[in-house]
């Protein structure tokens, strides 16, 4: 049985299903993100583990505890907010002590905890200040120190980080995770943000309208997505209408212009059969090899900078697809208009 | 055959960037010109609002230094001040006062509270009733109270007593004049608190608390009532002021309050009236210091973002 399981877990708010059966078990120590658009349960399923929601139907377990109906003062789990939610009356070392004094532990032992979270967090010169006098990125780690002073058993972070500015978000987060994995904590990461979730789980839950879309490693979901849903939520892809040619050598049309696919269960369809195809704009290149699979004619349509990487759009048959590439400032680019050759790998043309 | 693709350059061609100036923003000079008339016209409104707020005070202050023909000095407060009867009700009235803001915290927080965290449709509602004080007046209020307390209690259907009327005992009527005077507060203190907890942010540091274990009293009173300080003490000290001066439920109830002695003696005398109304000023100016002073630095102004 897993450390922290979540069964048959459905939420309604009155006639709406916000949740809806949902299933995962989370081992000891992992880190899973939900990830997943506005509205997708995602924040709700993290609020029940808390207990400030109680599930209409389904059971929660956390190591082997049935914590369902527990109020959320006697489960021990230690929350981030996106609004850090900081105790303004009390300085950080009092808003990382809170907890301990709760728990009447003696001011001794309290003041040696505080120490040794605010060394965690690298915040050791900041314990006297008050929340106001800090950074939001500052806030952040108090709130991080605060949840982790007691030792809980799950560490759930509700988007922690999307109040804080791009360059911050990279450094907390990785700062995070470092400090999960030396803590070894079981942990469940709430966020809207692919790159976020990619970036930093062991495991990712993708959500869509209350529903689980695919629970896979950030590798997995991001390389072999089971939906479309999931494949255009995670990262950028091009999609495209297909005809079947040849199931037995996995063959389709798009526009009169044929593609190979490696997808295992396509020899099972028929030909004629109309399929969606998909493919992501990093697996398109200019062609090298004329010998190779999917070596397909195309004419530049346009060419966007985007720093490290440059986003051409080419035109196959009459569909419009992106194409990235690194940016190198010794090549030049193709004109806009030219006829050039692209290619992609026939795995990475999937069939959803 | 193969495409050519990205190809390698020799020299990377020249580009050049048309950083536009936008012709509509005002120059320096004219934004620092600018700057000076906002700051001229903030100086005449404050100017004119002080002298509106000062003038009839310092008539009033000068009013009751006039006792003595053509002499400057404090007889109208040592008059005042003598009367037996101005330390009597005025003690009296701070009770009472305090009595309120006691009665109206314990009442009005977590009413608030509950509200913003659980019930955010009763709060239309509660607005309606807080505000209900503007539109009924208080000697309504005050029959309304004589009518229903100065009866006898019985359990309904029966003849078993449950308690004597309340006019007709010093403490029950002082109950009755102190839950009439949490009525008149109500609306200030229950807008003052309710806009504290909103500034907050009460539902996250709810929460915030539960997950670190803190049950409903810890988070009361370690987490919400500390937050809401600034804004209980502004709704306490209302509060103070309109239980210090009111008259109609005092006179009606038999109460021998401030408000009732000061409306007296304005009747017979003409300078210590006066001077009792700017000892209250003072009064007032030196409770607003004291929330200053309490509240400085962190009020829940610095709540979470």
């Amino acid at each position: 049985m897993s450390y922290l399981s979540l069964e048959n877990v459905t939420k309604q708010f009155g006639d709406v299903v916000v949740v809806d059966k949902f299933n995962l078990g989370i081992e000891k120590g992992e880190f899973v993100s939900f990830l997943g658009p506005s509205g997708c349960g995602k924040t709700t399923t993290l609020r029940m583990v808390a207990g400030f929601e109680l599930p209409t139907s389904g059971r929660i377990t956390l190591d082997g505890v049935d914590i369902t109906d527990k109020a959320p003062n006697q489960r021990n789990v230690g929350m981030i907010f996106q609004a850090y939610a900081l105790f303004p009356n009390m300085t950080v070392a009092q808003n990382i002590g809170f907890g301990l004094r709760i728990r009447k532990m003696n001011s001794t032992d309290v003041h040696a905890r505080v120490d040794e979270m605010l060394s965690l967090v690298n915040l050791e010169k900041h314990a006297n200040k008050y929340p106001y006098q800090l950074s939001g990125g500052q806030q952040q780690r108090v709130s991080l120190a605060r949840a982790l002073a007691i030792r809980p058993e799950v560490l759930l972070l509700d988007e922690p980080l999307s109040a804080l500015d791009a360059k911050i978000r990279v450094s907390l987060r990785q700062e995070i995770r470092a400090i999960q994995r030396r803590l070894g904590i079981t942990a469940i990461f709430v966020t809207h943000d692919q790159e976020e979730a990619l970036s930093i789980s062991d495991r990712i839950v993708v959500m869509n309208v209350g529903e689980m879309e695919q629970v896979g490693s950030p590798f997995e979901i991001y390389n072999f997505p089971k939906t479309q849903f999931v494949a255009n939520f995670v990262g950028s892809l091009n999609n495209a209408d297909a005809e079947v040619v040849d199931p037995a050598n996995g063959i389709l049309a798009m526009d009169g212009v044929h593609f190979k696919t490696a997808e295992e269960d396509f020899s099972s369809r028929k030909k004629g059969d109309k399929v969606k195809i998909s493919v992501r704009p990093e697996r398109f290149s200019f062609a090298v090899e004329p010998k190779k699979d999917n070596v397909i004619d195309c004419t530049i349509e346009s060419i966007t900078f985007l720093g490290a990487v440059v986003r051409i759009q080419i035109k196959i048959g009459n569909t419009s697809f992106n194409m990235d590439t690194f940016n190198n400032p010794f090549l030049e680019l193709p004109a806009i208009g030219a006829k050039e050759q692209v290619m992609c790998s026939k795995e990475a043309v999937l069939v959803l | 055959m193969a495409s050519k693709g990205l190809r390698k350059v020799v020299a990377m061609s020249d580009t050049s960037f048309d950083i536009s100036v936008d012709q509509g923003e005002p120059d320096k000079k004219t934004r620092s010109l600018l700057r000076i008339g906002g700051r001229f016209w903030s100086w005449v409104w404050f100017i004119l609002g002080a002298i509106y707020f000062l003038v009839p005070l310092f008539a009033t202050l000068r009013h009751s230094l006039r006792m003595e023909r053509d002499v400057l000095g404090f007889k109208a407060y040592e008059r005042a001040f003598e009367d037996p009867s101005f330390l009597e009700t005025f003690l009296l009235s701070n009770a009472l006062a305090v009595a309120t803001i006691l009665c109206s915290t314990l009442l009005i927080v977590p009413t608030a509270y509950w509200i913003r965290l659980r019930l955010p449709q009763a709060r239309r509602i509660a607005e309606f009733i807080t505000l209900l004080p503007f539109v009924i007046p208080a000697i309504i209020l005050v029959f309304g109270l004589i009518r229903t307390y100065s009866t006898h209690f019985t359990i309904p259907f029966t003849d078993i007593e449950l308690f004597q009327p309340l006019t007709t005992t010093k403490f029950g009527t002082y109950a009755l004049i102190t839950a009439g005077y949490m009525v008149l507060a109500m609306p200030y203190m229950y807008r003052s608190v309710d806009t504290g907890m909103r500034v907050v942010d009460i539902r996250t540091l709810t929460e915030a608390a539960q997950s670190l274990g803190a049950g409903w009293f810890t988070i009361i009173t370690q987490v919400i009532l500390p937050n809401v300080r600034s804004a209980l003490l502004s709704g306490a000290l209302l509060t103070f002021a309109i239980v210090v001066g009111e008259v109609t439920l005092a006179s009606f109830l038999g109460v021998d309050a401030f408000g009732p002695y000061l409306f007296l003696i304005g009747q017979h005398k003409a300078y210590e009236p006066a001077a009792l109304s700017f000892v209250t000023f003072l009064m007032t100016w030196f409770a607003m210091g004291m929330i200053q002073f309490v509240t400085g630095g962190q009020g829940q102004a610095t709540g979470a973002h």
